[in-house]
């Protein structure tokens, strides 16, 4: 049994995972220019949702997708025009988003506490079939490959809606610059309040596959996924839906390499990798697909 | 002449007057407790502050707590605020009850984490801290007189029973897998040590962050050096996360060990399920172990009726824990001649080794770590399609043969 072939596949799959975690919060910060600091409070809601559906109706956490995909896109866009345009309006939005979204986040976090309570809560991995699956002589479980093909999927989804449907472009148009996108007839609230609808709901479905690869769900699980989150966008360039791909790949390979050989460290991955590549290369490692206002 | 000796007379007799008057007693003995509504810690820190809460409910129905200082009954004023699973907060809080609320004794939150910020500051306010769950060996110090552990062993001494079955087995091929904080950190070394000392080396022994929820690679590590018995030592959220990743990986080893189904079995089932708990082993703690010959406070079918009907809330360890907390309190003001806290201190002294509550024998040592029960090994197996606790380490106690190697799960 090779260790490091297992944990070199083994990142592969938790990456596509990280790269879904992460690609609502860039898409967030790529069209307005804000932090969400809520969304990993967004992905908790997806996880309580399906283990809810799994609980109370005993559907797997499949079923779960078109329904949350729905819930937390109608959720985003009302989200949207009751916090955004106001933010746009301040002298310093990227600032005070910082703080906003902050208190959204202890908001949804309190609230949570109230309606889930503050148990762990979990989905079995047996959902998905028992019998782990064999992949290049290594054994991994089935939810590890579910939830990496519909990480893979949302990314794809997300990249054939920027590049090839209309709302996409001119999402790309508002993400390259909001004035010159407004000049040229586009709606920029309506685009954003969608883009912004299909972060949150991007998150809500990497919350769905939490129980499997991030662990059991509990109200406070919101900060934490934030901070990982952040370190992936950032690392694949802030504002770039496709560098989060790349991002989450070296933290999902970053985490089962440190996991593997220097277990006790692994704590410290998305901040080490946070200050590494504001050292080396501040601008993320897909710089030059952002074009700086 | 007259006018002199007469005020002389008024100044040697008016202290001896005054010590002669009994003090005045308290209109309620304030205990100052923490608890965390939320964060990783809310699941074992609310029933714990449920079973204390209970206890004062109780005694104060039935007008108050004995206290031999006073010679009376006296209500309990439980003063207690919400932490959030944070030590920062934790800590100005425990200052505010000792500074601001001016607590005649503390309780600890659970666990060691929890704990630690609480024992320096009761030691420099001088307070007694009756520590329910924090057992980290650290906590208990010669020259600190100013904290009682109320429920469980030091968790240094938890692992003996556990190395003693290992090595009665003669399973050699032993892989350690803990948490990287005080709780864990402490049974760890126990285990390592006692199994050192019996010619046994881990073949595999890692600590992980204590917020570790992936813990699939780390198993794939373990089944590689081709391990018999896997001794994972973590928080609930740890056992979570280990168990669920144990089954989905498919791997099989032949003893697997965790901390929490022994505590909080009903959380573990909800989340890991009855069949990825079969066949594994724990330390079972009330009311999963019960106690008998009890000589203080209710049985543990008593406490449980009353609690469930009372509360409408299920018992757990912690509950019981936090009780017992509130019992070991009891008995010190009924037996304490004075609210000091070393007077309280040498109360518990001369009660330690002689009470028998629903959480077993009482008895601190020097230091006030509790050294009354030890933690006997036992495996959750299958009895007529339903899991049942059974203990089977040591020998005189077992209720039931262990089943190792633990059979394979079908798929």
């Amino acid at each position: 049994m090779n260790l490091l072939e297992y944990a070199l596949l083994a990142g592969l799959f938790y990456g596509l995972y990280f790269a879904l975690v992460g690609v609502g919060l860039n898409l967030i910060f790529g069209v307005m220019r804000i932090i969400n600091l809520a969304h990993g409070d967004f992905l908790m809601l997806g996880a309580y949702g399906a283990f809810y559906l799994y609980h109370l109706l005993g559907w797997n956490p499949l079923w779960a997708i078109p329904i949350e995909l729905v819930v937390f896109l109608l959720i985003g866009l009302p989200l949207y025009y009751l916090l955004v345009p106001r933010l746009q309006k301040s002298g310093d939005p990227e600032m005070l988003s910082f703080i906003l979204f902050f208190g959204l986040s202890q908001v949804i976090e309190a609230a949570a506490v109230f309606v889930f309570s503050n148990n762990q809560r979990s989905i079995p991995a047996s959902v998905f079939g028992g019998a782990p699956i064999n992949i290049a002589g290594q054994v991994f479980p089935v939810s590890w490959i579910v939830s990496a093909a519909v990480g893979l999927a949302g990314i794809g989804l997300i990249y054939a809606y920027l590049y090839h449907s209309r709302p996409g472009r001119a999402t790309r148009a508002i993400m390259a610059e909001r004035s010159e996108a407004a000049a040229t007839g586009i709606s920029v609230n309506r685009i954003s309040a969608l883009a912004f609808g299909i972060g949150i709901a991007a998150a809500a479905l990497a919350g769905i596959f939490s129980p499997f690869m991030i662990g059991a769900i509990e109200p406070s699980m919101g900060i934490g996924i934030t901070v990982i989150s952040f370190a992936i966008i950032v690392i694949g360039s802030l504002g770039n839906p496709i560098g989060t791909l790349l991002g989450g790949l070296i933290y999902g390979e970053a985490l089962m390499l440190m996991q593997t050989y220097l277990a006790s460290w692994s704590e410290l991955l998305p901040y080490v990798l946070l200050i590494l590549i504001l050292l080396v290369r501040p601008t993320g490692l897909l710089e030059r697909a952002v074009r700086s206002a | 002449m007259m006018k002199h000796i007469a005020s002389f007379l008024l100044v040697l007799f008016i202290p001896a007057l005054a010590l002669g008057t009994p003090a005045k007693a308290p209109g309620a003995i304030r205990i100052g407790a923490l608890y965390a509504s939320s964060g990783p810690f809310a699941s074992s820190s609310l029933p714990q502050y449920h079973g204390l809460q209970f206890w004062v409910n109780q005694v104060n129905k039935s007008g108050g707590v004995l206290v031999k200082a006073y010679g009376k009954r006296i209500p309990i004023k439980l003063i207690a605020y919400d932490n959030q699973s944070k030590t920062s907060l934790a800590g100005t809080l425990y200052s505010q009850l000792l500074t601001r609320d001016k607590v005649n004794m503390l309780v600890a939150d659970f666990g060691s984490v929890l704990t630690s910020v609480a024992v320096p500051l009761a030691r420099v306010h001088r307070t007694l801290l009756f520590d329910v769950t924090g057992t980290s060996a650290r906590f208990f110090t010669p020259g600190n007189p100013y904290i009682v552990l109320t429920s469980l062993p030091t968790s240094g001494i938890w692992p003996t029973t556990l190395a003693n079955f290992l090595i009665h087995r003669k399973i050699r091929r032993i892989a350690l897998l803990y948490s990287t904080n005080d709780f864990d950190d402490s049974q760890a070394k126990t285990l390592r040590r006692k199994l050192k000392a019996a010619g046994i080396t881990p073949v595999y022994d890692h600590g992980v962050p204590s917020n570790t929820s992936s813990y699939a690679v780390l198993i794939h590590g373990i089944a590689a050096r081709r391990a018999e018995a896997v001794i994972e030592l973590g928080y609930p959220n740890n056992d979570i996360a280990f168990l669920q990743d144990l089954k989905a990986s498919g791997v099989h080893f032949n003893l697997v060990f965790t901390v929490f189904p022994g505590q909080l079995l009903s959380l573990m089932k909800k989340n890991v399920g009855d069949k990825v708990l079969t066949w594994t082993y724990t330390y079972p703690t009330p009311p999963l172990l019960k106690h008998r010959r009890i000589n203080y406070g209710p049985t543990l079918a008593d406490f449980i009726s009353s609690y469930t009907r009372d509360t409408r809330r299920e018992v757990n360890f912690l509950t019981i824990a936090g009780y017992n907390a509130g019992l070991i309190i009891q008995k010190t003001l009924e037996t304490s001649a004075s609210l000091k806290p070393l007077a309280m201190r040498r109360a518990i002294g001369k009660f330690s080794g002689r009470i028998k509550t629903l959480n077993g024998l009482f008895k601190v040592n020097t230091e006030g770590a509790q050294i009354g029960e030890t933690l006997p090994v036992g495996q959750l197996q299958r009895v007529n399609g339903k899991l049942r606790m059974e203990v089977v380490y040591p020998l005189k106690v077992k209720t039931a043969e262990a089943r190792y190697p633990a059979p394979r799960p079908t798929h």
